[in-house]
């Protein structure tokens, strides 16, 4: 199985120069748990700040969150797999970087994330399917 | 398991016509992804015409039921899986009349619009195979689950769909409200496909 057959397609972006509290809200309002950052300029790269992020670097050290922006904390740069690579391949680097999602990319492009539960569903949906040929 | 404690000819009957009525399905929600994909709204009248088709097999299928197949007290709950899976055609009915008369939709809008025909047509093929499981010896429990993901699937898109219309601007009630029930209706096919899958299991148990 590929991963671009399981990645989510949905990215919420969110600009370097945004609060933490901006980003806060949004994850709140579309119910999950990163972002991506955008690059400053042609010579930057994608970042992503999670609820991970939020929680150790921000939350747990008593951070301003209106007056910290998000490129304070965010991490960079992403950890990418191209799109036609094979899922095991995604696990692999997830389990070398200790990360829960993977970005899915072709070129500069990002086409989508892949996360630790899309990795479950997959699995488990393949699993249904064995041996019934769809 | 069924088929070998009530393996009987008409048994054998009900069992062919109710996958027949699931594959009519499958086809019904296939035809309306690729009148979505292509935006041909001639393409979806298909929907209506395999409707109609599976509401006949459904006739045939309680006729030969309450003629004599199955015992008494599986009837009920093999007829009430019967009739969902013909609700889920009806609702899919619903959504290609909806759609049919919908304008043009925005590019974001109706890419997550083919995505959640593109699931419904999953379940569609994971409900034959969860119905197969039932009679072959299956895991039943494995395939209600891979229903139950997908429709978390439509679930989470659904909300975000429905954040998108509130900020799109409508020209008139109509517009609005056409727009409204399509998503609406295209959405809630996953959950009548996960009442089915869920009554499989009930069938499951009745005949332990």
């Amino acid at each position: 199985m590929k991963v671009d057959e399981i990645m989510t397609k949905k990215l919420e972006i969110i600009s370097a120069d945004a609060s933490i509290y901006d980003a806060i809200e949004r994850m709140i309002d579309k119910r999950i748990r990163s972002l991506l950052v955008k690059p400053k300029d042609e010579h930057d790269v994608y970042g992503v700040i999670t609820v991970r992020d939020i929680v150790y670097k921000a939350l747990g050290k008593n951070l301003d969150l209106n007056k910290t922006k998000v490129a304070e904390i965010m991490s960079k740069p992403l950890v990418c797999v191209d799109k036609g690579m094979d899922v095991e391949h995604a696990i692999n680097l997830m389990t070398k970087f200790n990360i829960t999602r993977v970005f899915i990319s072709e070129g500069k492009e990002i086409l989508g994330i892949i996360s630790l539960l899309d990795f479950m569903s997959a699995a488990l949906i393949k699993r249904a399917r064995e041996g019934h040929g769809a | 398991m069924l088929k070998k404690v009530f393996g009987g000819n008409i048994e054998q009957k009900v069992i062919d016509s109710i996958k027949k009525h699931m594959q009519i399905l499958y086809s019904a929600s296939e035809c309306f992804k690729k009148g979505l994909q292509e935006w041909d709204k001639d393409q979806m009248h298909c929907v209506a015409d395999l409707e109609r088709e599976g509401d006949s097999v459904r006739r045939e299928i309680i006729s030969m039921i309450y003629e004599g197949a199955f015992l008494p007290y599986l009837r009920t709950n093999i007829c009430r899986f019967v009739e969902i899976v013909d609700e889920a055609f009806d609702v899919l009915k619903d959504t290609a009349y909806e759609f049919e008369n919908l304008e043009p939709m925005d590019e974001d809008i109706r890419e997550d619009c083919i995505q959640i025909a593109d699931i419904n047509q999953q379940m569609c093929d994971m409900l034959i195979i969860a119905f197969d499981a039932l009679f072959n010896k299956g895991d039943l429990r494995e395939k209600t689950l891979a229903i139950r993901i997908y429709e978390k699937k439509v679930d989470d898109m659904k909300f975000d769909l429905i954040g998108k219309l509130r900020n799109k601007e409508v020209k008139n009630f109509w517009e609005g409200r056409t727009l409204s029930d399509s998503i609406s209706y295209l959405t809630h096919i996953s959950d009548v496909i996960e009442d089915a899958s869920d009554y499989l299991h009930i069938i499951n148990l009745s005949m332990r």
